[in-house]
């Protein structure tokens, strides 16, 4: 969190203008209709720095972080890494460079190792596929550093095993240590521990933390935790119906947040220290459906103040000083 | 004892599998006042599932209970034949399942699902099952003419309001639920369990909620029982744990949880992984991971349940303030 101090010397490691991305639905029935899985999505995510991406299912922020991996293409809006607005890609070198400065770590350590390969087969294909080994004697001393700067040692021991002889949280270590052999820059997490047990969760966080010292690396931290992502991150951004409600940083979102829908997500997340008796949810309902979004703001019909303009127009992300925007009226006011 | 619903006593439960019994509860105990509500936290096989569905006597055909005694009101459920299980079970005793979203049966409309309960347990007309059944749908905030829609009209919540909904809607004294809320997001966990509480205040049933998340479980539970490998390892009043865990690995688990309110600070989690239960570690279970370990908590048998203070029940035999460095009790007990 200190790391974000000589950010204004270097590039932001990444800036998302205004970036839209639908999925056109396919059925004869909704022809012409699409998912409005990102609106209007800017965010900075500064060099060295750590933002996360807090939401429920449905808020858009796995398709952030796949339109960021340029896994599919943005539909509008400009997407900057490292200073450089990105282009269509010309070949597939370009595509390699690119892949190799922005990682993706995935939330299924069960589904995201081929169960039919060896962990060594695995964790050798991205420094093959990039070439960033200078012969056999390398290759086997990367491997032998990436497994063990992920607490897997010794490593030779894992390196023979297959993923199914492996626990959720060492596998999920694989999949880090894999994340990191191409050295990005940029490393965007979705949910890495969301399916591991409960115990050993903190053991792959603050082992994420070390390696952002580390490595320098900046990091897109997606999950659902608010408390998860206060300790992760220097900064966060609320996505709520495939746009950002407040963004800022964590600790002024999480004492003060301006935005109703934020404040709702802070009184449902649990929270044992601040005693038995809570105050009840003020709003309730659900994420509305993305293929016909309401009008204006996405949150209205669930706000408890939400005025007759909520309605018509959807709220610009206004700038409230600090670092802190927030997608509401009321912050204008 | 009339105040007792529902009494577990060194209940051993396990099921035979290709390679060898695993035995997945190991000397239980513990009973449930009239009205309680008792969590259960641990991790994916601590055995609270199993323990659920033996105490509903729902286990799988490769399952057993071994030896122990399961007091539902003073009768014993383990040896009572099928048929009056069957009449309690849904009247007396109900369950809510962990994955709502797929419990309910896909064609069958909300209202046909809800009556079919009724109609099994009790000689009701078809007006009165719907009567009843529109009576507790709205208990749970859902509108009667959502009897007519099915379950992929549904939302999430939705469906496990209606599970909810389902489950009491004999008004059972004891409701059992397996993880009811973690498929959910949090302002819908939330929202149903704030619905949780409002109909136990109103019909005064009985709840063991089972979960892996501990944050939830300090803040909605009267007592709170943890295990670890098929053994409880505390029970106590939930805030009394909280603030002071006596047994190392609610201490561990409460240092899994990031405070979202509280001071920042650096959280450990637990070293290690849960042990197997085919071939469980001598002595403690929790030793090989425990930071306190002693020689001495390696061998023998695993301590069982002893008394640590007012109401409350540990399963180390070491008091938590006599440890190297005071733990989490030293920082005010605070997540």
């Amino acid at each position: 969190m200190s790391d974000e101090r000589d950010a204004a010397a270097r590039p932001a490691a990444l800036e998302l203008r205004s970036v839209v991305k639908r999925f056109p639905l396919r059925s004869l029935a909704a022809y012409g209709k699409a998912v409005h899985a990102m609106d209007d999505v800017s965010f900075v995510l500064e060099a060295g720095g750590s933002l996360a991406l807090v939401g429920e299912s449905g808020s858009g922020k796995t398709t952030t972080a796949s339109v960021i991996a340029r896994l599919y293409e943005r539909d509008s809006g400009d997407l900057v890494v490292d200073g450089e607005p990105a282009r269509p890609f010309r070949n597939r070198a370009e595509s390699l460079a690119y892949k190799k400065k922005v990682q993706l770590i995935f939330q299924d350590p069960f589904g995201s190792l081929n169960p039919t390969h060896t962990i060594r087969s695995i964790l050798e294909r991205p420094f093959l596929i990039h070439g960033l080994a200078d012969g056999k004697a390398d290759l086997e001393a990367r491997l032998s550093e990436a497994l063990e700067q992920v607490g897997l040692s010794p490593a030779a021991e894992y390196l023979r095993r297959f993923p199914h002889e492996l626990s959720g949280g060492q596998r999920q270590r694989v999949n880090i240590a894999r994340t990191f052999a191409v050295e990005p820059s940029i490393v965007l997490a979705d949910e890495p521990t969301s399916m591991l047990d409960v115990s050993i969760r903190m053991g792959v966080m603050n082992m994420m933390l070390d390696l952002k010292e580390r490595k320098g690396v900046s990091y897109l931290y997606i999950t659902h935790d608010l408390a998860g992502a206060r300790y992760m991150c220097g900064s966060i951004a609320v996505m709520y119906a495939g746009m950002i409600m407040e963004i800022g940083p964590t600790e002024d979102v999480i004492r003060d947040a301006v935005h109703p829908y934020v404040k709702l997500l802070k009184s449902a997340s649990p929270s044992p220290e601040s005693g038995l008796a809570r105050a009840p949810l003020d709003a309730s309902g659900e994420i509305p459906s993305l293929i016909d979004p309401p009008s204006g703001c996405r949150f209205h019909p669930r706000c408890p103040y939400a005025e007759p303009r909520c309605r018509e127009a959807v709220p610009e992300l206004a700038d409230l000083g600090g670092g802190r925007r927030v997608r509401c009226v009321l912050a204008l006011r | 004892m009339g105040d007792t619903m529902l009494e577990v006593r060194n209940l051993r439960a396990g099921y035979a599998t290709a390679k060898g019994f695993v035995r997945a509860v190991d000397d239980v105990s513990f009973s449930l006042r009239r009205g309680e509500f008792l969590g259960i936290a641990g991790e994916s096989g601590c055995g609270k599932s199993t323990l659920a569905y033996a105490i509903m006597r729902l286990l799988r055909d490769n399952a057993r209970v071994e030896s122990g005694g399961l007091l539902f009101k003073g009768r014993d459920l383990v040896p009572m034949p099928a048929a009056e299980v069957d009449a309690l079970r849904w009247t007396d005793m109900a369950m809510v399942f962990q994955s709502a979203m797929n419990a309910l049966n896909p064609v069958l409309s909300i209202g046909e699902q809800l009556t079919d309960a009724v109609h099994a347990h009790r000689s009701v007309s078809r007006d009165e099952a719907e009567a009843m059944a529109v009576e507790m749908l709205a208990l749970v905030d859902i509108n009667a003419d959502r009897l007519r829609s099915y379950p992929h009209q549904l939302s999430g919540g939705m469906k496990q309001r209606v599970m909810i909904a389902m489950a009491l809607i004999l008004k059972p004294e004891l409701l059992i639920m397996d993880e009811p809320t973690t498929a959910l997001d949090v302002v819908v966990q939330r929202s149903i369990i704030e619905k949780i509480e409002e109909l136990r205040s109103r019909l005064g049933f009985s709840v063991i909620f089972i979960t892996h998340d501990l944050s939830l479980l300090v803040e909605i539970s009267d007592s709170l029982g943890i295990m670890y490998a098929g053994r409880m390892v505390e029970y106590g009043p939930a805030a009394a744990l909280f603030n002071e865990p006596r047994h190392p690995y609610t201490e561990g688990l409460m240092n899994s949880f990031p405070s979202l309110t509280g001071p920042l600070r650096r959280m450990d989690g637990i070293e290690g992984r849960t042990p197997d239960l085919l071939s469980p570690p001598p002595g403690c279970r929790y030793a090989p991971r425990c930071r306190y370990a002693r020689p001495a908590c390696s061998v023998g048998d695993c301590p069982g349940l002893a008394p640590s203070g007012e109401g409350r029940l540990s399963a180390c035999p070491y008091p938590m303030g006599g440890r190297p460095d005071g733990g989490v009790a030293g920082e005010g007990g605070r997540l």
